[in-house]
């Protein structure tokens, strides 16, 4: 079926939303409300656009396509709406953009640049909210940056369906509120800040830590659980630093996580900051040590499929027995992103055929001399003293032979979910301190 | 020149008592019920050119037809949220005629097969809203109401918190299913309303109340009055500058200045009228010239521009500051406007706040723009008709009294 916007004709399903059509094809249409994971709310009234035969302008967000229709977004007397809807959405807000952590990434300031580029006409007192309001689970608020667009409540209502977040207060004293005892709690709820177009919500953990516009972003799955939620790793490298990230956003991906990350995922970039301090370690002693007779090794679960089939060229070279173990965390899982099996790749280790039997590596364990460990957290905290281990970690770890490897964030590989979904992850664009594993693996070949 | 249709009882002492009630006519209607299908029930309102009293003046039977279509467990509600400055009107009915509208609640519900029905009374209506359930109770008790009665018609009274958004007919379903009363988006073809997700019949008190008279006489005889296309009557109400305020049924069509000065003796103390708005705070005001001209039926009032509404007139005599006026109403639309939509929550507190420069007399040839320009910011651009009823009288007192605003500008 075919609709004309902007006089361009444009191929779309019979009954979509007109707003998802002119998103998908990347026609410029302002908007709050909508959010294509939480649908449409139709208040704030930004997305209109004309419409052929209707007398007023209509929001694309409450529009169904059908054959015939005739839209346009641009024309002058459509901006002027859109202009016009725009100077109240700004009316009584503070304008504190130097000191808002949304600056760069705004809708405010997108839209003003957009369509709006208007004097300020307003002559009386704007109106007064409150400010920097803790919300509870890292999430703060600033009521007088809120355009109400309740993108935030829906999604404590609709999906988390938790309720902690509501509007209360009518007309222009209508703001975002919790009740009195009652925070954000819940194990998804920095998502708000996420949602939130505007500065009104942001988050603890970064706010005030940079700008966004230094920000270099990264194409990545978290690795936090078996789920594989898509996300965005910002990252940069400032002066005299190394490269810090910070911070994970969710990557829309409608077939596992849509827009959204559990707080455990989107804070578990934490521990690819953590510097890995590894004694320097001699390739020769490790050839040495690789003669010994009884060797087995155990790869994290989280590994790549990349990484893992080099492991499993290795030990076979060398004769290693290799295990995987999952980890699996009763108390982690729910129904809705997160799984108890908190490995990132457990799928891709079954798929090669890599041993997981945990009886069989507790015999083989037994009587080995040598232990490789590559990566797997089972290992890196415990001190055996009849076995020497050899740890390949991309987190801090203590033993005699530490060889630091670099985490995901800098590399390129492939998972496969729970569902059996294989997806692509892509690292940053600065090379890590330590060396890739399978750059590491090549050397002792 | 009254035509008492629905008042009939109001004079009558203690007409809320059932007993005296009974020997009054009430109820009489449910003995032809008995004998009408429902189908021929909705004719019958589609015949009489009912139309809803709540100020909309859609007709009746359209919107009972659509409910009765529907499938699943059908709802009636009564909206007895009346919260529109210069409407008195429902009220009347609640603390005078409370089983009128029981009556009324029976025969629609046998119409659109509804068991249940609440009635949403206004918060503020505390008093009317104990007599209105005392009358229930008595109904209940003579098995009028309930699973011994021969139509199994439940009722409960729910009063709202005291927003006046609330009387849209969306919103008060919102609020009736527990949630913020928050207007919703409009269906894109003809819909009944939905009470959780079932279909809901929801019309005005006097509407209700003005079914028994035609299941017990006929359409015809309710088109015996008002007009062609406005049939019947409608509980006039007057407030401000009259020797005489208060409600007063009259069918349509009459003259409006005739209406004043016979039932509402006039503009107090012999002052000279300024200007009325017609049908509660939101219609746009008439000017006294229009308010001769007037005739108090909806294609009249239309035509002048302005609105029928729910037929509250608001008088005001010739003192009266018309930028102090309008003040009054726009502080009234910011302190209600839901705050859901941006030009509505923005657009009524902009408006306001610029008209206390008026008053200030320190207003700028800018202000006056941005009433105009916000003004039409707000118009059409709603998920509901608040925001554009407030752009209409901000149009209004401009249209009419520009002069006055420009008297303010330094």
């Amino acid at each position: 079926m075919k609709i004309i916007v902007d006089n361009n004709p444009i191929e779309c399903q019979e009954g979509a939303l007109l707003i998802d059509v002119l998103l998908d094809n990347n026609i410029k249409i302002p908007h709050f409300c909508y959010h294509q994971d939480l649908g449409a709310d139709g208040n704030c009234r930004m997305c209109m656009v004309e419409i052929k035969g209707q007398k007023r302008p209509q929001v694309a967000c409450d529009t169904f396509v059908c054959e015939g229709l005739e839209v346009s977004t641009n024309s002058a007397s459509i901006n002027e709406v859109k202009r016009s809807i725009l100077e109240l959405e700004l009316l009584n807000h503070p304008v504190d953009c130097p000191i808002c952590d949304q600056a760069g990434e705004c809708k405010l300031q997108d839209y003003y640049m957009d369509f709006g580029l208007y004097e300020s006409h307003l002559s009386t007192p704007k109106t007064k909210k409150s400010k920097h309001i803790d919300l509870g689970s890292n999430v703060m608020l600033d009521q007088e940056r809120c355009v109400l667009c309740a993108r935030c409540t829906r999604f404590t209502t609709d999906i988390t369906k938790t309720g902690e977040l509501g509007i209360i207060g009518r007309g222009d004293q209508a703001r975002v509120a919790i009740a009195p005892g009652h925070p954000l709690n819940n194990p998804y709820a920095m998502n708000v800040v996420e949602l939130c177009p505007v500065g009104a919500l942001t988050s603890k953990d970064f706010r005030f830590q940079q700008r966004v516009w230094f920000l270099d972003s990264a194409k990545s799955i978290c690795h936090g659980c078996s789920r594989g939620c898509n996300i965005i790793i910002d990252y940069n490298e400032t002066k005299y630093t190394s490269e810090k990230i910070h911070r994970f956003r969710a990557r829309r991906n409608n077939a596992i996580n849509h827009s959204f990350l559990c707080d455990y995922g989107r804070l578990s970039y934490k521990e690819l900051n953590e510097k890995i301090i590894a004694a320097p370690c001699n390739m020769e002693t490790l050839k040495e040590l690789l003669q010994a007779e009884k060797k087995v090794a155990l790869a994290s679960p989280s590994l790549s499929l990349e990484q893992l089939q080099s492991i499993q060229e290795f030990c076979k070279n060398y004769k290693i027995e290799l295990f995987s173990l999952p980890y699996i965390d009763e108390s982690f899982g729910d129904d809705w992103l997160k799984t108890n099996d908190k490995s990132a790749n457990f799928a891709g280790v079954k798929e090669l055929g890599i041993s997981t039997c945990q009886d069989d590596f507790n015999s083989s364990f037994e009587n080995a001399e040598i232990v490789l460990n590559f990566d797997h957290a089972l290992l890196k905290q415990q001190v055996f003293k009849d076995k020497t281990l050899v740890h390949f970690t991309a987190t801090p770890c203590e033993g005699e032979f530490v060889f630091a490897i670099a985490n995901f964030a800098h590399e390129n590989g492939t998972l496969i979910n729970c569902e059996g979904v294989r997806q692509e992850f892509f690292g940053t664009k600065y090379k890590s301190d330590a060396p890739r594993l399978r750059e590491l693996l090549e050397e002792l070949r | 020149m009254q035509t008492k249709i629905v008042s009939k009882n109001f004079d009558i002492p203690h007409a809320e008592m059932l007993e005296v009630a009974l020997q009054n006519g009430r109820y009489g209607s449910l003995e032809k019920l008995s004998t009408l299908k429902p189908q021929e029930l909705i004719d019958l309102i589609k015949q009489s050119g009912l139309r809803g009293k709540g100020g909309g003046g859609a007709p009746a039977g359209v919107k009972w037809q659509l409910a009765s279509d529907f499938e699943g467990t059908k709802y009636l509600v009564v909206n007895a949220d009346e919260s529109e400055p210069g409407t008195f009107k429902d009220r009347q009915i609640l603390a005078k005629d409370p089983h009128l509208l029981i009556e009324g609640i029976i025969c629609t519900c046998q119409a659109i097969g509804a068991n249940i029905s609440y009635i949403y009374v206004r918060g503020e209506y505390e008093e009317f809203s104990a007599i209105l359930q005392r009358a229930i109770d008595e109904a209940y008790e003579k098995n009028i109401l309930g699973i011994g009665s021969t139509y199994k018609v439940d009722i409960t009274v729910h009063r709202g918190a005291g927003a006046y958004i609330c009387g849209e007919k969306s919103a008060l379903l919102e609020s009736l299913e527990g949630n913020r009363g928050h207007p919703r988006l409009k269906p894109h073809s003809p819909e009944p309303e939905f009470y959780f997700g079932e279909p809901t019949l929801v019309n005005n008190v006097e509407t209700i109340a003005s079914v028994p008279f035609i299941v017990q006489n006929g359409a015809e005889a309710y088109r015996a009055y008002g007009t062609k296309e406005s049939p019947g009557t409608l509980l006039f109400a007057m407030s401000g500058h009259v020797e005489n305020p208060g409600v007063y049924e009259a069918e349509f069509g009459l003259g409006m200045w005739e209406y004043i000065q016979k039932l509402g003796g006039g503009v107090k103390k012999g002052k000279k009228l300024k200007a009325v708005i017609p049908g509660g705070a939101s219609t746009p005001i008439l000017p006294a010239h229009l308010v001769y001209e007037a005739k108090l039926d909806y294609e009249s009032l239309r035509d002048l521009g302005s609105a029928l509404g729910t037929g509250g007139m608001i008088v005001m005599d010739e003192d009266v500051s018309m930028v102090k006026a309008l003040k009054n109403l726009l502080r009234f639309y910011r302190h209600e406007s839901c705050g859901q939509c941006t030009p509505c929550r923005e657009g009524t507190s902009w408006v306001d706040k610029t008209l206390d420069k008026f008053i200030a007399k320190t207003a700028t040839h800018e202000d006056l723009e941005i009433l105009k320009s916000v003004s039409r910011s707000m118009n059409g651009k709603t998920i509901c008709v608040f925001a554009p009823a407030a752009s209409s009288v901000i149009d209004g007192f401009l249209k009419h009294f520009e002069s006055e605003f420009l008297e303010c500008i330094v």
